[in-house]
C-alpha cells in the first residue's frame, strides 16, 4: 500500500471526526422545558418578549445586567438573566433567539439575538404619508 | 392606465439588455462547444462566432449596469431596485455600494468580472479558447439567468432588478396616475454598508470568486479533451491570482468588521465568511499541489479534485448566502428572493459537469505509482494539501449545519460558543500547515539528502525556540496551544527568511517564501490580537452585582456619566457629550492615559457613533485609535432614549412660599432666590404688559444658580378696577413664579413657584477593547499579497517561455 494512501484513510477518520465534533459541539433549538432537564447543556430557545411581565434594567445600577421573561414556543414563560447591555428597542422585538443555559428556574444567556421588523428587508410602502399628501390637495385624480 | 411621470425607457432598455445579455451567453455556449468538439477551419470560424457572442453579451452586460447605476443616480424611485436600495440623502460614494447591496447588483457585478477575465482569457489562451470560454460562457448562462426576472412554465426564472415599484407590491397608491408624486424618497441604504470598506469590499470579492472559474475552466478543458498535463502552466498564474484575489477580499471584509460591526473584532465564524474562506483554503491547496505536479508529476489527480472543488464550493458558499437557508444563523445573508431552486440547479449543474467528468477520466488520468520520498518536497505538499482540504471541510461541515437540518429534518443550531469550537480544530490545523512551509522548503523535489535536511532544520529550529521563549513573556501567552502556534509562526517566519536570504539574487522566485512570510505574520497578529485582546471597560464602579461572580467576569460594558471622568484600566475616561450629524450621533469620549502614579500622560478623543435608527435599533460603529503596536477600540452599546423625556411636563409641581421682608432668601434644590423688595419701576418687558394699569408692583427676585444670576419680577397690578398677577419665568434659571398677595408694607409677599424639570442626566454605556498586535495581522495580508504577486508574474513568465518554445519547436 502506498504511503500517500494510508494518509488519505487517516484523513478521511479525521474528517469523521471533524464531523463527530461538529454535532458534539453544536448546540440545539429547544424549548425551555429541554433546557431545564439538561441544565449542563447551552441551548438556543426561540420565542418571544413575555410582555405581560417587567423587564429590569437600570443602567445606573449595573450596566451589564438585563433581566426579562420570555415565552418559547412551546408557552413556557422563563425569566432571562443576561449580563451585558440591553439591546436597544429590545421592546419592538417580534422574535427573540436567546444562547445559554438554565440555571435553576432562570435561564442565563450568554447571547440574544432579536429580530425587529427591519426597513431593508421588508417592502412596506408608508400610507399614512401618501394620505397626507393627498389631504393637503397636492391632487389625488380619480383613474 | 397612464401613469405620469415614469421614466419607463430606462427600463426597458435595462430589459433589453438582460435578454441580450442571456441569449448572447447561450450562443457564446453553443459557439464554443461546436468549437471545442469541431476540427480545423470548421472550428475556427465557431470560435470567431463564440468570440462575438461573447462580446455581445458582454455589451448587454455592461448595458445593464450602466442603465442601473442610471436609474440609482438619477433617483428614479419608480423602480423597486433603486427606491429600496438608496435615497436622496445617500452620498455620491455610496450610490456605488446601493448599486450592489441587493441581490441582483451583486450578481451583475459577478456576471461583469466573468466577462471581463472572459475577454483576457479570450485573447491569451490560444489553443484553449473554445474549451474554457465554453466553461465561462456557461457560466454567465447561469448568471445572466439571475436577472431575467420571467417566468417560464409557472416559475420565476431571476429576478430582474428593472421591475417598476408598482410591479414589485400591491399597494392603493398605485391606483393614482400621479402616485410619483407621492413617492420623493427611497428606503435607503442599510446604514452598516455605508463604509468606505462596503465600497471597495464586494468588487474585490467578487472578482476573486469570479478568478476562480479560470483553474476550473482549464481543469475541465483538460478533462475534455483528454489533455491532461499541459492546461496546468496557463492555469498556475490565474489560480494564483484567484487565491491573492480571494484572500484580499475576504480580509477587507474582516477590516469592514472590525472597522463598523461591533461584534468586537474582525472575524466571527460567521457563516458568511466562512463560506467565502473555504473555498480560499481548497484553491491555496490546489496551488500547492499544482506545484509539486509541474516538477515531478504527482498529485495529479488531486489537482483535478481541488480546482473543481474550489469552484464548486464558490456556488455552494452563493447557495449558503442568498437562499436564506442561513436565516438566523448569520447576520448579514441575503434575503431569499426565492431564487434557491435555480441556485440549486446552477449548483447541480457544475457538480454533474465537475465531478461527472473527472469520474469518466478518472482512469485514464497519469498517476504514478512510485511510492512518494519522505524526504521530498512534493510529499510534504501533498500532506500539507491534505491538512488545508481537512481545515477546509471542517469549517464547511460546522456552517452547514441548516443545510444539514434541511436535509435530514434535525434542529441542530451552530455551536453556541464558535469560536472555541472552530479553534480547536483550526489551531493545530495551522501550526502544522505553518511547520511545513518550513519543512516543505528546506526539501528538495524528488529527493533530498536527509542529513543534509536535518542540519538546515536546525538553524530555524532554535532560532525559533529562543524567539519563542523570549516573546513569551512580553507577549504573556502561556497557554500550551497558543505557545505551539508561536512557536510554529517563529519556525516558518525564520525558515522562509532564510530561503529568501539564500534566493536573494533570484528574488523573482521567490514568492512562495514571501507568501509563507506573510501567512505566518498574519497568524502572529491573530494569535496576539485575540489572546491579548483585553477588554479596557471593566465596570469597576464598585458597585455590588450581588447575583453571581459570573456577572463580574461578564460585565463588559460601562456607564459614562457626562462630563464624569470614571478610570478604566489605565485610562481616565470621560464622556463629554453628543453631537448629531443626521443620521449619525456621535458621542464624544475622552481619553486620558494614566502613567503608574496615576496622572495621565497623554490624552486623545474617540468619536463613537450610533445611529438610532427606527428600525432596526440601534446600530453602533466604533471608533478605534490606531497605535502602532495596538488598537484601542470603543463603541457605544446602549445610550440614553433622549426621546422618553420629551413629553414629560416642563415645570414640576408649584409650591406655594411666603417671603418676608427685604433680603429674605429662598433655598431650592437647584436655585437661591434672594427677595430684593418690592418696585414699581418695572423691566420694559413687564411694563409693555401693564400699560394703563393703575397701579402695577414688581415683586424683585434675584435667582442664583450654576447657570448665574438672574432677575425675576412677577407684577401683581390693578387694571380697570381688577386684579391682574402677572407670572415671570426664566428658562435659565428654570423657574416659574407668580404671585398669589402681596402686603407693600410690610414688604412680604406670597407667591407660588415652581421649578422646571430637570433634564435627563446623560449618560452612554460603552465598551472598549484594546487588540495588541492588529496591525501584525494587517502587514501579514500585504506581505501575503506581494508574496503571491510575485508567484504570479513569475509563473506567467514561465508560461510565456514554454509558449515560446513551443512555438519555436513547432
Amino acid at each position: 500500500m502506498k504511503k500517500t494512501h494510508l494518509l488519505l484513510i487517516l484523513l478521511i477518520a479525521v474528517a469523521i471526526g471533524a464531523i463527530i465534533s461538529t454535532v458534539g459541539d453544536s448546540s440545539s433549538y429547544e424549548n425551555f422545558q429541554i433546557a431545564a432537564a439538561n441544565p449542563e447543556r447551552e441551548y438556543h430557545v426561540v420565542g418571544t418578549l413575555a410582555r405581560v411581565e417587567e423587564m429590569e434594567y437600570n443602567p445606573e445600577q449595573d450596566a451589564n445586567l438585563f433581566k426579562f421573561y420570555l415565552q418559547d414556543n412551546a408557552g413556557d414563560v422563563k425569566q432571562v438573566v443576561f449580563y451585558g447591555t440591553k439591546p436597544q428597542d429590545f421592546e419592538r422585538s417580534e422574535q427573540v433567539v436567546i444562547v445559554g443555559q438554565m440555571e435553576g428556574e432562570q435561564f442565563t444567556a450568554q447571547k440574544i439575538l432579536t429580530k425587529c421588523p427591519s426597513k431593508y428587508t421588508e417592502d412596506e410602502i408608508k400610507i399614512e404619508e401618501f394620505e397626507e399628501h393627498t389631504a393637503t390637495g397636492k391632487g389625488p385624480a380619480t383613474s | 392606465m397612464e401613469y405620469v411621470g415614469e421614466n419607463l425607457w430606462a427600463g426597458n432598455l435595462g430589459h433589453a439588455a438582460v435578454l441580450l445579455s442571456f441569449c448572447a451567453s447561450l450562443l457564446a455556449f453553443i459557439s464554443y462547444v461546436f468549437g471545442t468538439f469541431k476540427k480545423g477551419d470548421e472550428a475556427n470560424s465557431w470560435r470567431k462566432l463564440g468570440r462575438m457572442a461573447f462580446w455581445a453579451h458582454g455589451i448587454g452586460v455592461i448595458s445593464i449596469v450602466m442603465v442601473l447605476f442610471y436609474i440609482i443616480y438619477n433617483h428614479l424611485y419608480e423602480y423597486h431596485y433603486a427606491w429600496s436600495h438608496a435615497s436622496r440623502a445617500l452620498p455620491v460614494k455610496y450610490i456605488i455600494s446601493a448599486f450592489w447591496e441587493g441581490q441582483e447588483g451583486s450578481f451583475l457585478l459577478w456576471t461583469f468580472w466573468h466577462f471581463v477575465i472572459g475577454v483576457v482569457l479570450m485573447y491569451s489562451t490560444r489553443y484553449w479558447e473554445s474549451p474554457v470560454m465554453g466553461v465561462v460562457s456557461l457560466a454567465q448562462i447561469a448568471l445572466s439567468s439571475m436577472l431575467l426576472g420571467v417566468y417560464i412554465l409557472g416559475y420565476k426564472v431571476g429576478s430582474s432588478p428593472f421591475i417598476l415599484l408598482r410591479e414589485a407590491m400591491q399597494a392603493p397608491i398605485f391606483a393614482n396616475p400621479n402616485y410619483l408624486d407621492f413617492i420623493t424618497d427611497g428606503n435607503g441604504l442599510n446604514p452598516l454598508l455605508q463604509n468606505p470598506w462596503m465600497v471597495i469590499h464586494p468588487p474585490v470579492l467578487f472578482l476573486g470568486f469570479a478568478s476562480v472559474i479560470v483553474p476550473f475552466a482549464f481543469a475541465i478543458a483538460g478533462l475534455v479533451k483528454g489533455e491532461y498535463r499541459n492546461w496546468l502552466t496557463p492555469a498556475l498564474p490565474w489560480s494564483l491570482f484567484a487565491v491573492m484575489i480571494l484572500g484580499t477580499g475576504i480580509m477587507m471584509g474582516a477590516a469592514w468588521a472590525y472597522e463598523s460591526l461591533n461584534f468586537g473584532g474582525y472575524w466571527a465564524w460567521d457563516p458568511v465568511e466562512n463560506a467565502s474562506l473555504v473555498p480560499w483554503i481548497t484553491l491555496i491547496g490546489a496551488v500547492h499541489v499544482m506545484h509539486a505536479f509541474k516538477k515531478t508529476g504527482n498529485s495529479l489527480p488531486t489537482t483535478f479534485v481541488l480546482v473543481i472543488v474550489s469552484f464548486i464550493l464558490i456556488l455552494y458558499a452563493t447557495f449558503l448566502t442568498r437562499s436564506g437557508i442561513l436565516g438566523e444563523s448569520s447576520v448579514h445573508s441575503f434575503t431569499d428572493l426565492g431564487m434557491s431552486g435555480q441556485l440549486l440547479v446552477f449548483l447541480f449543474a457544475f457538480i454533474f459537469l465537475g465531478v461527472g467528468l473527472l469520474i469518466y477520466r478518472w482512469k485514464a488520468l497519469p498517476k504514478s505509482d512510485k511510492d512518494e520520498n519522505t524526504y521530498s518536497r512534493e510529499f510534504w505538499l501533498f500532506i500539507g494539501t491534505l491538512i488545508l482540504s481537512l481545515s477546509a471541510f471542517q469549517v464547511l461541515a460546522s456552517t452547514s449545519i441548516p443545510v444539514i437540518n434541511k436535509i435530514l429534518g434535525t434542529n441542530l443550531a451552530p455551536p453556541a460558543d464558535p469560536i472555541a469550537h472552530y479553534n480547536r480544530w483550526q489551531l493545530p490545523m495551522a501550526v502544522l500547515i505553518m511547520a511545513f512551509t518550513t519543512l516543505g522548503q528546506y526539501l528538495k523535489y524528488k529527493k533530498s539528502d536527509s542529513k543534509v535536511f536535518y542540519k538546515a532544520l536546525i538553524l530555524p529550529t532554535v532560532v525559533a525556540g529562543v524567539l519563542t521563549i523570549a516573546s513569551m513573556i512580553p507577549l504573556k501567552i502561556y497557554a500550551w496551544p497558543y505557545v505551539m502556534l508561536l512557536f510554529a509562526s517563529w519556525f516558518s517566519l525564520t525558515g522562509n527568511f532564510d530561503v529568501l536570504r539564500k534566493q536573494f539574487k533570484k528574488l523573482s522566485s521567490a514568492g512562495a517564501a514571501v507568501a509563507h512570510i506573510g501567512f505566518a505574520l498574519m497568524m502572529v497578529g491573530v494569535l496576539i490580537s485575540s489572546a491579548n485582546k483585553q477588554v479596557v471597560s471593566l465596570n469597576n464602579s464598585g458597585l455590588s452585582y450581588g447575583e453571581n461572580f459570573n456577572a463580574q467576569q461578564n460585565a463588559e460594558n460601562v456607564l459614562l456619566w457626562k462630563n464624569d471622568p470614571t478610570v478604566m484600566n489605565d485610562y481616565r475616561v470621560t464622556y463629554l457629550g453628543d453631537s448629531i450629524a443626521e443620521p449619525n450621533h456621535y458621542y464624544k469620549v475622552f481619553y486620558e492615559r494614566l502613567d503608574a502614579q496615576g496622572n495621565p500622560s497623554y490624552s486623545f478623543t474617540l468619536y463613537p457613533n450610533a445611529q438610532i435608527n427606527p428600525k432596526m435599533g440601534l446600530i453602533a460603529n466604533p471608533d478605534t485609535k490606531h497605535y502602532l503596536w495596538h488598537d484601542l477600540y470603543t463603541h457605544v452599546t446602549q445610550v440614553i432614549d433622549k426621546e422618553a423625556y420629551k413629553d414629560r411636563p416642563k415645570w414640576q409641581d408649584a409650591k406655594t412660599i411666603t417671603l418676608k421682608g427685604k433680603g429674605d432668601t429662598l433655598m431650592l434644590a437647584e436655585n437661591l432666590v434672594i427677595f430684593e423688595g418690592m418696585s414699581m419701576q418695572l423691566s420694559e418687558e413687564m411694563a409693555q404688559k401693564v400699560k394703563g394699569a393703575e397701579v402695577a408692583v414688581a415683586a424683585k427676585l434675584r435667582v442664583k444658580n450654576v447657570q448665574g444670576e438672574h432677575q425675576l419680577e412677577p407684577v401683581y397690578a390693578i387694571q380697570n378696577g381688577a386684579e391682574f398677577r402677572y407670572d415671570a419665568s426664566n428658562e435659565k434659571a428654570g423657574l416659574k413664579i407668580s404671585l398669589v398677595k402681596i402686603d407693600p408694607k410690610a414688604e412680604t409677599i406670597e407667591f407660588s413657584i415652581a421649578e422646571a424639570t430637570p433634564g435627563p442626566k446623560e449618560y452612554i454605556i460603552m465598551k472598549a477593547i484594546k487588540f495588541p498586535f492588529i496591525n501584525v495581522l494587517w502587514l501579514g495580508t500585504i506581505i501575503l499579497v506581494l508574496g503571491f504577486s510575485m508567484a504570479i508574474m513569475d509563473r506567467y513568465r514561465e508560461a510565456k517561455r514554454l509558449e515560446a518554445r513551443e512555438n519555436v519547436t513547432a
